[in-house]
């Protein structure tokens, strides 16, 4: 007989409870989020909608990038991201890919498609941008890339836009080959035409399905046809045009012939849809990953709440003050959890928790006052959300344990900032602010961050930000999110106070700085706001409450199948620093 | 019988009841407003009997707000 359990049971089974049951239901903004929640799923349909209808393309035997998700993704696993991401205000409405974290096969992989409802799926501006994050995230979970591709080229009405730059359209071929040389394989299917940038995309990958129609080339056939050597184009060469366009009838270059029966760049072709699928997902089984089992500290365990009491919880009304306890609760397998340091540096939470079944660090802002008495180096009660001397020495540690005991991070940002003036300036604030960026940078943990309401100042980057490049895989933002270097009065006041001062002692009406004022107060509230934040790439997605802890789900289970470096769990500092 | 009273020092922000109004656990009855930021205080449901307080009232923690009966 063998006897079984996890490692270091006694201190993962039967955790401390954290939050309590919903005390009330509150209607009002309950409504106001999911009206929020309404808007941006609005948002998400404009995109799904855009570009030629779902059934024409079926009709002629294509389905659509969605359709493709629908059927490579296993079930409820999808966790889609930069859906609306849209930073240069395409007139398409989005980069023209479509990407994810979602299982395949029960394999978790970061997915990512052609938006082939869209001019043939080309580069669209912002697309490079959104690819690096996508290439980003496969590089910091150490999680296979797969590519859906259906990629007609660069859009060349505005390839000064997208072609050329440090972060251009050519950038990504780079970061596919740097994945490759971290042992992070990428697998794609290839449908329809992929000339030029759809030729070097189909190149990137380790292994290459091709459906049968596909074709991949250094230049598609129209470039072959339509040359004009007069530098201009005028009624002589559009007529000469013409002529060649009625003429010409070559089949596009790079179809399977070439580059399966020729040159054996493509594996495999298939004649349907649902067949390249299938052989991502066959690749996908071929791929190293750990069970489940051999890094869980627990069985998987839903919350003892139900996470929707979020809507409750959580006010819109940003000046409400909540308790961030009862919001984790949602989130953590059965409620329960292990903090750290709970008696030191009150603004701020810090503790190991499980998702499903997996042990996961979480920091968050406690919200509320902190009594009288903190911060002990001023003459002033501390407030939740604002950083003080011993919440940033706190997190410091943390960082480093979990970065030592190779544990995931996600953070829950309520922040309006760090704490200032001379009193806050003598305790450090400045440099304990900088040493929790190099915590987090040393660490080499891969982090997650939802931008629960406020994120505000450099607390919104210190405290696992998306400017953490090497450590954030994405962040999230929920309908309460408002992004901004201060709230909007405070900027007003910061921009115009002297303005005010100088309009009085000249004996000028205030009038007009009044106005300029408020219309500051205006841009900052009409750009911070949710659907805004998610447009310009400020979050990665933004995801309506019950969907939160699914993305905590996807992001600690990705990490644990298959990560770089581990930590056995009975050598791990960090639960016995806890316990003491 | 029962005193409602306030979580945290402050000033009171809103008043949403009267007296003789009848109440539920989910009525947002008063706003106490700290350091910029807006407490929430919610009473058992009951009938207000009796409000103690008015807007602008700074109070201490514990005061008492209103009697629920």
């Amino acid at each position: 007989m063998i006897e079984k359990d996890f490692s270091l049971h006694p201190y993962f089974k039967n955790m401390a409870g954290i939050g309590s049951e919903l005390a009330r239901t509150l209607k009002k903004n309950v409504e106001e989020l999911k009206e929020q929640e309404a808007l941006i799923a609005q948002e998400v349909e404009r995109v799904k909608q855009n570009g030629k209808a779902t059934e024409a393309m079926n009709e002629k035997g294509e389905w659509t990038a969605w359709q493709r998700l629908k059927y490579l993704v296993d079930p409820g696993t999808w966790c889609p991201l930069h859906t609306i991401y849209d930073p240069l205000e395409n007139e398409e409405g989005n980069t023209g890919v479509i990407d994810g974290i979602g299982r395949i096969g029960g394999k978790w992989a970061v997915i990512i498609a052609s938006n082939n409802k869209v001019m043939a799926g080309a580069w669209l501006s912002g697309q490079a941008d959104n690819v690096l994050r996508v290439t980003d995230m496969a590089k910091l979970l150490h999680l296979p890339l797969v590519w859906v591709l259906n990629c007609s080229g660069a859009k060349l009405m505005e390839q000064e836009r997208l072609y050329a730059n440090r972060r251009g359209s050519g950038t990504p071929f780079f970061r596919h080959a740097e994945l490759q040389k971290l042992g992070i394989p990428i697998i794609v299917g290839i449908y329809g035409t992929n000339p030029a940038g759809g030729g070097y995309h189909a190149l990137r990958p380790t292994v290459l399905i091709g459906h049968k129609k596909c074709n991949m080339a250094v230049g598609g056939a129209g470039l072959v046809s339509g040359m004009a050597p007069k530098g201009y184009i005028d009624e002589e060469v559009a007529e000469a045009l013409i002529d060649a366009t009625k003429k010409f009838k070559a089949t596009p270059p790079g179809r399977v012939e070439i580059h399966h029966s020729g040159t054996g760049f493509i594996r495999e072709v298939c004649d349907t849809e649902e067949e390249v699928l299938d052989e991502i997902k066959r690749y996908l089984g071929t791929l190293p990953s750990y069970d489940a089992e051999f890094f869980r500290v627990g069985e998987p365990t839903e919350p003892k709440y139900p996470v929707s009491d979020l809507y409750s919880l959580i006010p819109l009304n940003q000046k409400r003050i909540y308790s961030m306890p009862d919001v984790l609760a949602r989130l953590f397998d059965g409620s329960e959890h292990l903090e750290f340091r709970p008696d030191y540096g009150p603004e701020i939470y810090c503790g190991l928790a499980k998702i499903d079944g997996y042990l996961c660090g979480f920091v968050a802002n406690n919200q509320g006052g902190l009594g009288t008495g903190y911060p002990d180096y001023g003459e002033y009660d501390g407030i939740g959300g604002k950083l003080y001397r011993e919440g940033l020495i706190k997190m410091n540690e943390f960082v480093t344990l979990c970065g030592r005991d190779r544990i995931p991070m996600i953070w829950v940002q309520d922040t309006t900032g760090i704490d200032v003036g001379d009193t806050a300036e003598q305790a450090e604030m400045l440099g304990l602010g900088m040493s929790l960026i190099y915590s987090i940078e040393q660490s080499e943990t891969p982090m997650m961050t939802i931008v629960l309401r406020k994120g505000t100042a450099a607390a919104h980057y210190v405290l696992g930000g998306p400017q953490a490049n090497n450590n954030n895989v994405f962040t999230l933002g929920t309908a309460a999110t408002e992004i901004y270097v201060m709230h909007g009065e405070t900027a007003a006041a910061a921009s115009y106070a002297r303005r005010l001062l100088k309009d009085r002692e000249d004996g000028k009406p205030l009038d007009g700085t009044i106005g300029k004022m408020n219309k500051i107060i205006s841009q900052y509230n009409k750009k911070s706001r949710p659907v805004y934040c998610a447009k310009k790439g400020f979050v990665d997605e933004i995801v309506a409450m019950p969907e939160l802890r699914n993305y905590c789900r996807a992001f600690v289970g990705a990490y644990y199948q298959n990560p770089r470096s581990i930590c056995a769990v009975h050598q791990m500092l960090t639960p016995r620093l806890i316990k003491g | 019988m029962g005193e409602l009273i306030s979580p945290m020092a402050g000033r009171v922000q809103e008043i949403h009841v009267t007296a003789g109004q009848m109440i539920t656990e989910d009525d947002e009855l008063f706003i106490i407003e700290a350091m910029k930021m807006e407490n929430a205080v919610y009473g058992d449901p009951g009938i207000v009997k009796e409000v103690l307080v008015k807007v602008g009232d700074k109070v201490e923690e514990d005061d008492v707000l209103a009697i629920i009966e």
